[in-house]
């Protein structure tokens, strides 16, 4: 279970997180959204700590982790990965070493620095890729990739550190709709079957709806609504988007997902695994 | 009310009036900078006593110089190899050359002074350069430190470590190799310090999302992103080093400097060109293979792009 008690983030004058209070059980599936600025990314980022709160306290299994230093707070962020909306790969790497990087935390500095990994991280990195239909890519250079296939290697590199928790930062907002339709499915799958937390920040109302247990609706810094899919009314959501409104409920225009039958094949191809 | 007419009167005119002053500020500064160059180049040419009747008159003695260190060759012996009595004839190729394998042989020491000494220095810069960049040091006095050491690593010319460096390991290529290895540690460090602040974040990011720690950081966000730009300029700098290298043997410290300085100071007649030739010989051979490993290594770069 995470908890956040009057979580608070301020940049100068302004809050960008303003005194949230939230409580999310294991294996949630936790949809984030709301205006740009109204401090999802802040929210997230200091989930793994990023960026550290102002004041508040944010807890997991009752440890304190707003208060993590040194080797404890490494630790911490080696269990709760990260996945950025420009992706954060090393371009100049191969993808397969991308991955390992998710391992970093437990090696020591020798075979880190000369890059050492063992053929059971090996493996393991081929066979997380391999969930995400990447695994053919494994040698080449990460910056040969499309901007869809550099998040699902980012998504392996998350779930190459076994996390407890997902975070992922606006995972589709630099993807087409075909990508952003893999993506989304592969996050709601590792939900499922590895039962691990996701908290996701989303700027459409109907991926938000499509994919996730839970939504969390922010505005100024505040969280507005939280709830399921089905209590989002549309006054609702008229409240979080404030002016934006018309823009977010215009669907068909701002939306990435695909719908109907051009997406089955995708689909089909990730449940091949 | 708009906010155009907050000045109180005509937009075009508020325009006009805010670009005049601007354009005065600025006139003042540029005659401001423009007076204080003029001053200093004033006062350098003064100091170095930079007057033309004194170039003119020193100009027909560089003619002398040279004079004095040309070679009497002649053309009927010139191929001519050695006599009976095992020496060769005056105005010979190789009466001029007769040093020409301890000549070989300090050059090559000078090449490999300068490899080593770059290989040494460049390790150093490379350690350094993490810590000296603004962007990626885990705190100011960490980079204040690092900056400070770099800069008194390059501010101090080579000869003088060398020089310091004679009394303290004895005459010898250790001492030159000592000297220029501190040398460029400051040189290429400030060069790689510089290259690690253009760096993009976002890799060293994705590394600190995984729990890596500082080193991880930059061993897998920055480094694969700084490496070919660190290879560019240790080339560069070994070109720079091969001179260097040539010239730390005046105080002692190996390579064939120590002979140019023994010709000059013993004989000052044509074995001075004879080695002089040679130097410029060697400096031109290591710049053309540097460059073509430069292009080598950049050219695969594009390539893999």
């Amino acid at each position: 279970m995470l908890q956040f008690e009057n979580l608070t983030k301020s940049f100068g004058a302004k809050s960008a997180v303003a005194d949230v209070t939230l409580e999310i059980p294991d294996g949630q599936m936790v949809g984030v959204i709301g205006r740009s600025g109204a401090g999802k990314s802040t929210l997230l980022r200091m989930v793994n700590r990023l960026n550290d709160p102002t004041s508040g306290k944010m807890l997991h299994e009752g440890r304190d982790i707003s208060a993590l230093k040194g080797k404890d707070l490494l630790e911490w962020r080696s269990r709760c990965a990260m996945v950025f909306q420009q992706f954060n790969l090393v371009g100049r790497l191969d993808v397969i070493t991308n991955v390992m990087t998710g391992r970093l935390y437990h090696h020591n500095i020798f075979t880190s620095m000369f890059s050492i990994f063992s053929a059971a991280e090996r493996a393991f990195a081929i066979r997380a890729l391999d969930r995400l239909g990447m695994a053919p890519t494994a040698l080449q250079k990460a910056e040969t990739l499309s901007g869809g296939q550099m998040q699902r290697v980012a998504i392996a590199r998350a779930l190459m550190q076994e996390p407890k928790i997902m975070l992922a930062d606006e995972p589709i907002a630099s993807l087409d709709p075909m990508n952003a339709r893999l993506v989304m499915d592969a996050l709601r799958r590792i939900n499922q079957e590895d039962g691990i937390t996701v908290l996701c920040n989303l700027h459409t109302l109907d991926t938000a709806r499509s994919y996730c247990d839970r939504i969390i609706g922010m505005l100024d810094g505040k969280v507005v609504f939280d709830g399921t899919p089905p209590q989002l009314t549309d006054a609702k959501a008229r409240e979080i988007y404030g002016a934006e409104a018309d823009e977010a409920f215009s669907e068909g225009v701002t939306s990435t997902a695909l719908k109907g039958t051009e997406s089955k094949r995708a689909n089909l191809r990730l449940a091949a695994e | 009310m708009s906010v155009t007419t907050l000045g109180g009167g005509d937009p075009v005119a508020d325009f006009e009036q805010h670009r005049k002053d601007l354009r005065r500020q600025k006139l003042i500064m540029n005659l401001l900078f423009a007076g204080g160059f003029l001053l200093l180049l004033a006062f350098s040419i003064n100091v170095s006593r930079f007057f033309p009747d004194r170039l003119a008159a020193g100009l027909p003695r560089i003619f002398e110089y040279f004079g004095t260190i040309l070679p009497s060759l002649q053309w009927d012996v010139l191929f001519e190899g050695r006599n009976e009595a095992g020496r060769a004839p005056a105005g010979s190729l190789l009466y001029w050359y007769s040093d020409i394998g301890k000549y070989v042989r300090l050059l090559f020491e000078t090449v490999l002074m300068a490899l080593t000494g770059t290989i040494i220095g460049a390790a150093i810069a490379f350690l350094l350069s993490f810590p000296a960049a603004r962007n990626l040091a885990p705190n100011g006095a960490v980079y204040w430190i690092t900056r400070r050491v770099m800069e008194f690593f390059r501010g101090v010319p080579e000869i003088l470590y060398a020089l310091v460096f004679v009394f303290m390991v004895g005459i010898g290529p250790l001492a030159g190799v000592l000297a220029i290895a501190i040398h460029t540690a400051g040189a290429l460090g400030k060069m790689f310090a510089e290259v690690n602040e253009n760096a993009s974040g976002r890799p060293v990011q994705g590394i600190r999302g995984v729990g890596g720690n500082w080193f991880e950081e930059m061993r897998y966000g920055v480094m694969p992103q700084v490496m070919p730009n660190f290879i560019s300029y240790t080339l560069l700098r070994f070109e720079i080093n091969v001179r260097a290298s040539a010239v730390v043997g005046f105080v002692g410290a190996g390579g064939i400097g120590q002979e140019l300085y023994h010709v000059i100071s013993f004989y000052s007649d044509d074995r001075v060109l004879a080695v002089l030739i040679l130097v410029v010989l060697m400096v031109t051979v290591v710049d053309l293979i540097s460059e073509r490993m430069r292009t080598f290594f950049i050219g695969k770069e594009a390539f893999a792009r």
